[in-house]
């Protein structure tokens, strides 16, 4: 009977791990790996009878299997004139809100033009800064650095005022200063709302970096430049690898976020699995 | 029923310092309290000439309805809120003197956990935060481990503040309270969210501990048995404008269990705080 039970046991344990082993393997991975798949034969089928509107997968893999050197060495200078202009941009951001949520005057006086500087198209004021700073990273860290600048100015300022009354409270009860709030209460409260927006601000700077490569012409680094000289001379291959690397790009810098969140952030509830 | 001992109440006098309690012991005298709120065309006096006498030790309780004014009154005496006229003293200092040395622990109504620290570390946080200060009480200070095992939390000492039940979170919050050894407590209803029978287990381990520690506390609350089981000293206030009505003393013996819970003695106060409620619900003016 007792070893009947144990094996019973150890059955159900086995099959729980089956069950989940299959529910990992074949619910997370199949759907997105044949809605992939589709679209690759979809492309591939297009692009086989109009040649001149897209290039075959192919042609497109043999690019990276020819010159991969090129794509490596243009990944990185776009890569860093994302991700270094990122950085500046939500620091900045981070730092303006810190100012406008404990100065409510600052914030009166400096959300209009941060608003202004939104809603103005970053793209017509990519070739004037080119003009100003001339051919190298510069210009690009700015025209990535505003792209992320109110998104993450946005999220900074409701993440500064999550924090729960009471807690505040209790903080004031202590005598903490505002570095104290700052430091142990505001910044930790505030970023869940960080990371939502750092995972929206990397992939706009990639956007930004791009942008910024497109108006300096005549440059010739980066990924950007490298689809500008392409499409002139009308080099469909070129172009689209040049695009799946960016698109790579996007998503591993996503991926960097999304890890870095499941880390700092276990003791927030969006980085629980649904499934508990 | 005859006005036993228990239920000898005084009628707060209008104006003066309410000297039955003034003993000349260095406690916490709140002296003509007024707070206005104003919201656009509409004023409302919150807490109307406040005048209270807390002894070092005592266990003071203010009940009322919603809308008396006990949480503004107490968080005028936590320093939250500034009064329009009248003042506190805290054993002698200003309110935000108090503060500043540490010697006021706040207990809000919900536990107000922060959810990335363990329980452990969220009791660590007052000592962490304004570290340069005197500490509070005589000096000493508890080691989070040691109070936190003290408070029946030994077993979740690494856990979230998510992990637990909403009594061991309210619980860690009174720990929190507790460990920089305030010189008086303020609990704003802090087990209102219990259920009943989690309620009364955190009574009774907060009875435990105040009666181990001799802590001056305030504490708010709404629950009539809960005040009765708890107090020193009733503070009965009325509402609109917020103001204390009466000022009942609880001469009942402690510790005060089940046994003393049934006795006539018990009831005839439970009695006298609802009347004092019911008249001011009868009268409304």
């Amino acid at each position: 009977m007792t070893s009947n039970s144990g094996g019973d046991l150890r059955s159900a344990q086995v099959n729980a791990g089956r069950d989940r082993w299959r529910a990992l393997n074949i619910q997370l991975w199949v759907p997105p790996l044949v809605g992939f798949g589709l679209i690759v034969v979809v492309w591939q089928l297009y692009a086989v009878h109009n040649p001149y509107v897209i290039p075959t997968v192919f042609q497109i893999v043999d690019q990276f299997r020819t010159q991969p050197s090129l794509y490596w060495h243009d990944m990185l200078v776009t890569l860093r004139e994302a991700v270094v202009g990122a950085s500046c941009g939500m620091a900045a951001a981070f730092l303006f809100a810190v100012l406008m949520s404990h100065v409510r005057v600052l914030e009166r006086a400096l959300m209009p033009l941060v608003v202004v500087l939104n809603v103005t198209p970053i793209v017509a004021i990519a070739p004037g800064l080119v003009i100003a700073f001339g051919f190298g990273f510069t210009p690009k860290y700015i025209i990535a650095g505003v792209i992320v600048f109110f998104p993450f100015l946005i999220n900074s300022l409701v993440g500064l005022r999550s924090p729960d009354p009471e807690v505040l409270d209790v903080f004031t009860t202590l005598h903490a200063s505002w570095w104290e709030v700052l430091w142990r209460l505001e910044l930790p409260s505030s970023l869940p709302y960080l990371f939502a927006a750092a995972r929206i601000c990397l992939p706009l700077s990639l956007i930004g970096a791009v942008v910024a490569e497109f108006s300096a012409a005549g440059q010739t680094t980066g990924l950007g430049s490298l689809i500008e000289t392409a499409a002139s001379q009308a080099n469909l291959k070129i172009v689209y690898a040049s695009v799946v690397v960016l698109a790579l790009l996007g998503v591993s810098v996503t991926f960097v976020v999304v890890m870095l969140q499941r880390r700092l952030l276990s003791w927030h509830s969006s980085s629980w699995t649904r499934s508990q | 029923m005859p006005e036993s001992d228990a239920t000898r109440v005084s009628r707060h006098p209008a104006k003066s310092t309410n000297d039955v309690y003034a003993t000349g012991d260095d406690g916490v005298s709140i002296s003509g309290i007024w707070k206005t709120f104003t919201t656009r065309n509409e004023r409302t006096v919150a807490v109307q000439d406040i005048n209270l006498q807390i002894r070092r030790g005592q266990f003071v309780t203010i009940i009322g309805p919603s809308g008396c004014g006990k949480s503004t009154l107490l968080r005028i005496v936590a320093g939250l809120l500034s009064p329009d006229c009248g003042s506190v003293s805290i054993f002698g200092e200003t309110v935000s003197h108090a503060a500043e040395s540490k010697h006021i622990g706040f207990v809000p109504q919900t536990p107000a956990l922060l959810p990335w620290r363990t329980v452990t570390e969220n009791v660590q946080l007052p000592l962490q935060v304004n570290k340069y200060s005197t500490s509070g009480g005589d000096g000493r200070q508890s080691d989070p481990r040691e109070l936190l095992e003290s408070f029946g939390l030994g077993a979740v000492l690494d856990r979230r503040p998510h992990e637990l039940s909403g009594g061991m979170q309210q619980r860690v919050a009174i720990a929190r309270a507790f460990v920089f050894d305030p010189m008086i407590l303020l609990m704003d209803e802090p087990f209102s969210a219990l259920d009943e029978f989690t309620r009364e287990a955190q009574r009774r381990g907060l009875l435990e501990l105040w009666q181990s520690n001799q802590k001056t506390v305030l504490f708010i609350t709404h629950s009539v048995a809960e005040a009765v089981e708890l107090s020193d000293v009733i503070v009965v206030m009325s509402p609109q404008p917020g103001r204390i009505q009466a000022v009942i003393p609880v001469d009942l013996p402690r510790p005060r269990g089940n046994l003393v819970e049934n006795s006539d003695p018990f009831h005839a106060v439970e009695v006298a705080i609802r009347r004092e409620l019911r008249r001011n619900w009868n009268q409304p003016e």
